[in-house]
């Protein structure tokens, strides 16, 4: 590559053409002061901190916006760079308030930094009186614009990165400063509170709200969110063994300096007065806290006599996508060795199989097959069933940058007004279950207009004729009529999808929880096979993941039907190898996956559970009967650290330590192993579930040694393929190293260059099926539940954690105008909502995001669980429950008060 | 503030097509606005959000252009504008009495309309007539050596203004 020499401070060093004199200097270890620069964010030049001398022109040059140019001779210290830098900063500190003394922002802040640098201490210009704080409820942030030096990071932060829009300033002069729309309050303003913009900002002007500590931190740690599965890196600072802050983590490839408000501001159940801190056994109808030793000792006598006294197949173990993919791999290996049973599943059984068999079955791999990158590079993104901007913030925002920043076009199908509808250049809101029909018929014209990669399909994809006739009925005023779009939108939608070379897409559970999300996902996949949108820059399907560990925790084989890796059970050859590995004969029969071990234990075949780190008593469907059921086992062991709904029905709960309290790895969405610091020690009496896992092993005598979870993951490397070169050593860098360079081996799961990893794709027909109509009038009203930014999951955590808690704590219907009105419904009234399995209250909300007929609710309160609401009925080839709609009526209960 | 009902005929329409006409034209934002206001004389609050929209821009980035130019409103203006001088030398000569007096005769306060639009309040720094200090400028009318009398004289058939002054 072309190199440019120039001299920098009297040395001559190289660089190559588009660094910047910063750049250079930063790679040649020259410090150079900078205040409004930042690596993630487009350079201004507003702050003039980062001041250099041209020798040769004498000019003086903003080293964060210069280029550098060959016989540049630069001077990073000379007087005149000396005298003007430090005016510069004394100006800044003459308009600066007095408080600055007390700052919270103490010895993080940039300018105090660069001041103290520099020996600058009174400052002798006359102060300039500054704005004062603005008033704000909010939990999050508190803004004290006096101490605002005008650097821009905050707005270019919320415009280009996270792509909110919520800053940016207003009026000019003195008056100046980065304001919201009609400068309300951030509550009153589109901010999420992802707390990007107080993580860039150098002064004290942004700092989070409600501290628990103030002054300095001791160490900061490097780890994962433990939310959401898009696993962005998050450094959390602590002081004393008290969790103070979390921070994105700057060097993570993956969320360059973003988080949501979960990652920013949730992680303080960690330190929630309710965690569990002993082990506990059921004496009288209440639990009672004892020692590892009795409790450890009680499951082990327990699970013994129950497997000789009914069979291995007697018990069952429901493992955990919260959990790291070291934990599944033990648990599912004690649930198969010690236990003797393939009874065990994970919490991911409850979104993402369809995801994971339909993708397996059509592209031959069960997840992602992009980063996340590659999706700014797409010139069009379909979004179905997904609501990104909640469910996976950091795919929301890469989504909104490839919109607003690429000219990419958005074609978003869904029933609901979600957030990126204002983002769409196409948004079609089909009936709702009628997604199939739907992408069949997009199918239909791409072929019929001939849209499709030809060479591509031919070459590398079986089944075209399958396909072909399969989608012949599909016709649009077939479509048209089942979804209810129109026939010329449909034509539209297929043509912005296939015309480009780069199309991706982006589902989530808004697919997965019907009844045939695996069809919905195989017409997808048919697409982006048919386009031949497949692992290549700006083509690809990214299938989100509800949890930090969903993917992992099925790679690890915490299912009934796979060993680690996706072994069949029959595969005789893997099977031995398993045996010869773990000493130990691996039952044959495929286990129960989640909800038939439910059914299993209502007609009293299953006797004993051991549930670890999830909550069926709200996750699952029809919650009463599965709080009977659940209540009704022989032996039941929950592990988690919280007293769950579920672990009240328990006879024994083991106390598990959090995320930030063990080590382990996460396996994002796009399939990216990422390690888990530990940052403290077990609260309590409390251990990482891996370490609970193989004591309760030891106890059953077979004892599994692993010393650390690293040596667990080293096992994995070994026996499964798709791990393999992990290195658990250096993760993350390889992970870069992926990324980068883009010739990775088929490890984490990206298929790279369009290569199917069985040498061919396959195309299936897919057949719409239709859903039973609505139960007339008795319940009029189709119910969609889905996510809400503020909260996740059944609330176990976010619940508990004080700032998400305050900010966003009641549940709410979303309701039509118009229903609203002949309902008699306020906004703000209690409202029940009824199915035919059961009823809950939540307030309602009345807006124009839904369309007459529908409802919306929110998952993740655990007052409100809609979960409730839904009949058990299973997806029959995934056996994953509807968990998504459901035929509902509305009755008021009382008005707002 | 109870302006935004009163306002006379805001044709939403007309701000639409004017709006349209300049669709997905980033650059444009700056003509647009101007155009809006020459003919409403002022930009409505309303048209900030479909502005972005049509422009790909934030309402936000929107409203940091509107208060950047001082001589874009986001108020309708009354049909003349009064400047009362604050000046130094109109200001050691009473301009702050004046300046009460303005206010006390319309009824209103600083960057404020009347409610029958007629007048709008506003203060200038000097209008380089300090020799006839202190001064009021009306519409496009200098007014020098201003003393109680004459703003009584210029704006008294106002009297009735406190009547219809806002609280
Ligand atoms: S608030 Fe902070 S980040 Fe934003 S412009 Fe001011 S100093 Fe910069
Ligand atoms: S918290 Fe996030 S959304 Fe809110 S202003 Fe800051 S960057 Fe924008
Ligand atoms: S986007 Fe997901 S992983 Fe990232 S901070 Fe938010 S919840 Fe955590
Ligand atoms: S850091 Fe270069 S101008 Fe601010
Ligand atoms: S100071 Fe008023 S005109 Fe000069």
């Amino acid at each position: 590559m072309e190199t440019i020499t120039i001299t920098l401070n009297g040395r001559e060093v190289s660089g190559h053409p588009g660094m910047t004199i910063l750049d250079l200097a930063q790679e040649s270890g020259v410090d150079i002061p900078t205040l409004c620069h930042d690596p993630h964010l487009p350079p201004v030049g507003a702050c003039r901190v980062c001041l250099v001398e041209d020798e040769h022109s004498g000019a003086l040059l903003a080293s964060c916006v210069t280029p550098i140019a060959p016989g540049m001779v630069i001077s990073t210290q000379s007087p005149r760079v000396q005298e003007r830098r430090e005016t510069i900063i004394k100006l800044m500190l003459a308009s600066h308030p007095d408080s600055c003394a007390v700052c919270d922002k103490g010895n993080r802040c940039q300018l105090r930094k660069i001041a103290s640098d520099m020996g600058i201490g009174l400052v002798e210009f006359q102060r300039i009186p500054q704005l004062a704080t603005v008033e704000e409820v909010n939990p999050f942030i508190e803004r004290d614009l006096s101490k605002c030096i005008l650097c821009a990071k905050c707005i270019r932060a919320c415009q280009e990165l996270v792509v909110e829009g919520a800053i940016d300033y207003i009026h000019r002069g003195f008056i100046s400063k980065p304001a919201t729309l009609n400068d309300l309050p951030l509550e009153k303003s589109e901010c999420t509170f992802c707390g990007t913009c107080v993580a860039l900002c150098p002064t004290g002007a942004l700092t989070e709200k409600e501290k628990t500590y103030r002054g300095t931190t001791t160490t900061i740690v490097h780890t994962i969110c433990p939310f959401c599965g898009c696993g962005c890196g998050i450094c959390l600072e602590m002081k004393d063994n008290h969790l103070v802050r979390a921070k994105p983590d700057e060097d993570s490839s993956l969320n360059h300096g973003t988080l949501c408000v979960k990652g920013s501001y949730g992680y303080d159940f960690v330190h929630s007065p309710e965690r569990l801190t002993n082990p506990m056994i059921k004496v009288n109808g209440s639990l009672e806290a004892v020692s590892w030793e009795r409790a450890l000792g009680l499951v082990a006598d327990e699970f013994k006599r129950i497997k000789e006294t009914y069979g291995p197949s007697s018990l069952a173990v429901f493992g955990s996508s919260k959990c790291t993919n070291e934990e599944n791999y033990l648990l599912q290996r004690f649930a198969r060795c010690v236990l003797g049973t393939n009874n065990i599943d994970n919490g991911s059984r409850l979104y993402s199989s369809a995801s994971r068999i339909g993708l397996r079955e059509t592209i031959g791999f069960p997840g992602t097959t992009n980063f996340l990158d590659d999706i700014e590079q797409s010139q069009t993104i379909l979004v179905i069933g997904a609501n990104p901007t909640s469910s996976a913030p950091l795919v929301g925002y890469a989504i909104k940058r490839a919109v607003r920043h690429r000219g990419a076009k958005l074609l978003l199908i869904d029933p609901q007004q979600t957030k990126l509808a204002s983002w769409a250049h196409l948004w079609l809101r089909p009936k709702v279950g009628t997604d199939v029909a739907l992408i069949n018929g997009m199918a239909k014209v791409i072929i019929d207009e001939d849209l499709l990669d030809r060479e591509y399909v031919a070459r590398k994809i079986n089944g075209f004729e399958v396909l072909t006739t399969g989608l012949r009925r599909y016709t649009l005023d077939y479509v048209a009529e089942i979804t209810g779009v129109l026939g010329q939108d449909i034509r539209h939608a297929a043509r912005l999808f296939a015309e480009p070379s780069r199309a991706s897409i982006v589902y989530g559970n808004g697919m997965t929880q019907y009844v045939n999300g695996m069809g919905s996902v195989i017409a997808l996949a048919n697409l982006a096979m048919l386009t031949g949108n497949i692992g290549h820059k700006g083509g690809g399907i990214y299938a989100l993941q509800r949890e930090s560990n969903g993917q992992g925790a099925c790679d690890m084989g915490a299912l009934p039907d796979f060993l680690p890796g996706y072994l069949g059970l029959g595969e005789g050859q893997a099977r031995k190898n398993f045996e010869d590995r773990w000493e130990c004969y691996l039952p044959v029969d495929i286990g129960l996956t989640a909800l038939e071990m439910i059914d299993q234990a209502r007609e009293g075949k299953i006797k004993g559970m051991y549930i670890v780190g999830e909550n069926p008593v709200l996750s699952f469907p029809q919650l009463t009967l599965i709080g009977q059921t659940l209540a009704s086992l022989d032996f039941l062991v929950v592990q988690d650290m919280f007293l769950t709904e579920t672990a009240k029905l328990a006879t024994v709960v083991f106390p598990a330590a959090s995320f930030a309290e063990k080590e382990g790895t996460f396996t994002n969405f796009e399939g990216r192993v990422q390690k888990l610091r530990k940052a403290f020690e077990p609260t309590g009496d409390s251990l990482p579930d891996w370490d609970i896992i193989l004591k309760l092993a030891s106890r059953m005598n077979y004892p599994m040694t692993y010393s650390s979870p690293q040596q667990a993951m080293d096992e994995v490397e070994e026996v499964v393929a798709m791990y393999q070169g992990n290195g658990y050593t250096d993760v993350e860098i390889k992970s870069q190293h992926r990324a980068e360079f883009d010739s990775s081996p088929l490890a984490t799961g990206n298929i790279r260059k369009r290569q199917f990893p069985n040498g061919f794709g396959r195309f299936s027909s897919v057949e719409y099926i239709p859903q039973r109509e609505n139960s007339g009038d008795e319940y009029p009203f189709t119910l969609l539940a889905g996510t809400t930014l503020y909260q996740f999951g059944t609330g176990s955590r976010s619940s508990r954690a004080s700032r998400l808690r305050k900010f966003s704590s009641e549940a709410f219907v979303e309701i039509s105008k118009p229903d609203a009105k002949s309902l008699g419904i306020n906004h703000g009234d209690k409202v029940k909502v009824v199915s035919s399995i059961d009823e809950v209250t939540a307030a309602a909300k009345v807006s124009d995001a839904v369309s007459q007929g529908i409802i919306f609710m929110p998952m993740s309160f655990p007052e409100s669980p809609i979960n409730r609401l839904f009949g058990i009925v299973l997806d029959p080839r995934t056996k994953t429950p509807v968990l998504k709609t459901c035929s509902v009526r509305l009755e008021r209960t009382g008005n707002h008060e | 503030m109870n302006e935004m009902r009163e306002r006379p005929n805001l044709n939403l329409a007309r701000i639409n097509e004017i709006i349209a006409h300049y669709q997905d034209q980033k650059w444009g934002l700056i003509p647009l606005l101007q155009k809006i206001q020459e003919e409403f004389g002022y930009i409505p609050p309303e048209s900030t959000q479909p502005i972005a929209k049509a422009l790909g821009l934030f309402p936000t980035q929107v409203q940091g252009v509107i208060s950047f130019y001082t001589q874009l409103y986001t108020k309708p203006q009354g049909e003349k504008v009064v400047r009362v001088c604050r000046g130094t030398a109109c200001h050691v000569r009473g301009g702050k009495t004046i300046l009460k007096l303005v206010k006390q005769h319309l009824g209103i306060e600083e960057g404020e309309t009347t409610p029958d639009y007629e007048y709008t309040l506003e203060t200038v720094a000097c209008i380089g007539v300090c020799a006839l200090a202190p001064n009021i400028v009306i519409g496009t009318n200098t007014h020098g050596r201003m003393n109680p009398k004459k703003v009584a004289q210029l704006l008294g058939s106002r009297k009735d203004a406190e009547q219809h002054a806002r609280p």
